[in-house]
């Protein structure tokens, strides 16, 4: 574990230091994912103002949903960011020295990196988040344990995906769109899923783990969540990261080493 | 011409090389129309108005904007920042044609794709979900519509290697191309119609060149515009053209004089 540890403190220091070494592109991704939040919080706000259409949240509810989207949205891409290379290694054939190492290369695949710029949004993100909180009824200590428990549950549904983007990426060496595509489907979570109609939140509920991802967290700290809710967001979490880590090791079986 | 019509086809098929990736690029356009579509569904319900918009004009906008992005904001010139970078520019310099003839030939070819699996999505939507939809049958509107998506593309292009050009001085091409598209693409109205938003804010947009990227075709389809209005619509794209025709000319020449063909 100890070992892990190292490993990831390490590539991480190392990505970073690669990140910072062109400064005016620190700027501008911190700048554009600034900007993309705002812009997406005032299309929310222009709406609620004026829409008597609010699925029973306010103004500031329907804010924290965007908020937790955009929380377990940065926290995966912050710890995942690996993936997005992953399919340089296979083209390139440098998977094979990622087999060869003595460590598992599921872990290398997934955390080989962490992207320092995703944690500098996060930290204004949960200043915001803390506003937000300030603004609603008094949430209690149970609320916030929770939540927080719930988007840990949020994370392990999230390496769950993009073990199966590595997967895939393994047997067609594409990896591009499928992890976007994880990105879309997740988006979808930037309003509760009660806003969907029928069909659209039954799918978001029980087919793809939407529901699981964002609306079931934010609904633990407004305390009006069911324990039904709660149950299926761990058992999604469950399943997924049981069937990933199954396509992973069919996936490593099926890898031919052909760019080597 | 030949020439270039053989690029063009062979970014059509180049498309198809990787077929996985292409049917998940294709998945996420629905997803993200449906998102939008959703969103509107909800806000505004049936029999109701949302700042002037009925719900079969709105969702009429959103699933215009589907197609409309389709052929304006299609582009495979996003490279040419990359060209720059890894010194690739320099045997297009040796060659007997027009670098931008090149991107814009390519970008024809990769518009042909999107356009025609955009218009078979829609039909699949339709059939789906059945959305109130507006069909303008005036020729004067249809043609208008037409001309406007043209121009468009023309002046997205010119955006497009402007933001490539940012190679000539800087490894960092991602980071400025991805500022602006966020900018670019809420302000040309890929969310909602722009006059929803307060009157001021809209009164500056107008004159902005990105609201003719999406927003005004879309608007002129709907016949939403007077004649009057789409004459100066038109002629303030037509003068964005000419400002960022002038604008690229002199930022790639003066690149090119410091271009060094570094990485080659």
């Amino acid at each position: 574990m100890k070992r892990y540890w190292y490993i990831w403190f390490t590539m991480t220091k190392r990505i970073t230091q690669v990140a910072f070494a062109s400064r005016l592109g620190v700027i501008f991704f911190t700048l554009g994912k600034l900007i993309r939040f705002l812009l997406f919080l005032f299309f929310l706000l222009l709406i609620m103002q004026n829409t008597k259409a609010d699925a029973g949240f306010t103004t500031w509810q329907i804010i924290l949903f965007f908020i937790t989207f955009n929380i377990v949205d940065v926290l995966s891409q912050f710890l995942l960011r690996e993936v997005y290379r992953f399919r340089e290694y296979v083209v390139s054939g440098n998977f094979d020295h990622i087999l060869l190492k003595p460590i598992s290369p599921l872990f290398r695949s997934l955390f080989g990196g962490s992207d320092i710029l995703d944690f500098v949004t996060l930290i204004p993100l949960v200043g915001f988040l803390v506003f937000t909180v300030t603004k609603l009824d008094p949430v209690s200590i149970l609320q916030i344990i929770f939540y927080v428990l719930l988007l840990c549950n949020s994370l392990i549904i999230a390496i769950s995906l993009h073990i199966f983007v590595l997967a895939l990426g393994v047997i067609t060496t594409e990896v591009d769109n499928a992890v976007w595509l994880i990105r879309d489907i997740t988006q979808l979570g930037r309003v509760p899923v009660d806003i969907y109609k029928s069909t659209m939140r039954t799918l978001l509920t029980f087919v793809l783990p939407v529901a699981a991802l964002v609306t079931i967290p934010t609904k633990a700290l407004l305390g009006i969540v069911s324990i039904e809710g709660v149950l299926l967001a761990v058992v999604f979490s469950a399943v997924l990261l049981t069937l990933s880590l199954l396509s992973w090791q069919y996936a490593l079986k099926q890898y031919a080493s052909a760019s080597s | 011409m030949r020439r270039y019509v053989q690029i063009a086809k062979n970014t059509w098929d180049e498309t198809f090389t990787y077929r996985f990736s292409f049917i998940t690029y294709r998945i996420r356009n629905i997803l993200q129309i449906l998102t939008v579509y959703y969103l509107w569904t909800f806000f505004i319900p049936q029999n109701t108005t949302f700042l002037g918009y009925t719900q079969s004009q709105m969702l009429t906008y959103i699933l215009a904007t589907m197609i409309v992005s389709s052929v304006v904001m299609a582009t495979r010139s996003q490279a040419i920042g990359n060209d720059i970078n890894q010194g690739n520019l320099s045997s297009f310099l040796l060659k007997p044609m027009n670098y931008f003839g090149y991107w814009f030939a390519r970008d024809i070819g990769d518009k042909a794709v999107n356009l025609l699996f955009s218009i078979a999505e829609l039909t699949l939507l339709f059939m789906l979900l059945h959305p109130p939809f507006f069909m303008q049958t005036n020729p004067f509107f249809l043609v208008s519509a037409i001309l406007s998506i043209s121009l468009g593309t023309i002046l997205y292009f010119y955006f497009s290697v402007l933001m490539g050009c940012f190679g000539f001085w800087s490894n960092e091409i991602w980071g400025p191309r991805f500022v602006f598209y966020q900018l670019l693409s809420f302000f040309a109205g890929s969310l909602f119609p722009l006059d929803i938003l307060p009157k001021n804010l809209y009164a500056v947009i107008e004159y902005l060149p990105f609201s003719y990227l999406l927003y005004f075709p879309i608007k002129i389809y709907l016949g939403d515009l007077s004649i009057l209005m789409i004459i100066k619509g038109l002629l303030i794209t037509g003068f964005w053209i000419g400002v960022m025709h002038l604008l690229v000319s002199r930022v790639w020449n003066k690149g090119l004089r410091i271009y060094t063909a570094y990485g080659r």
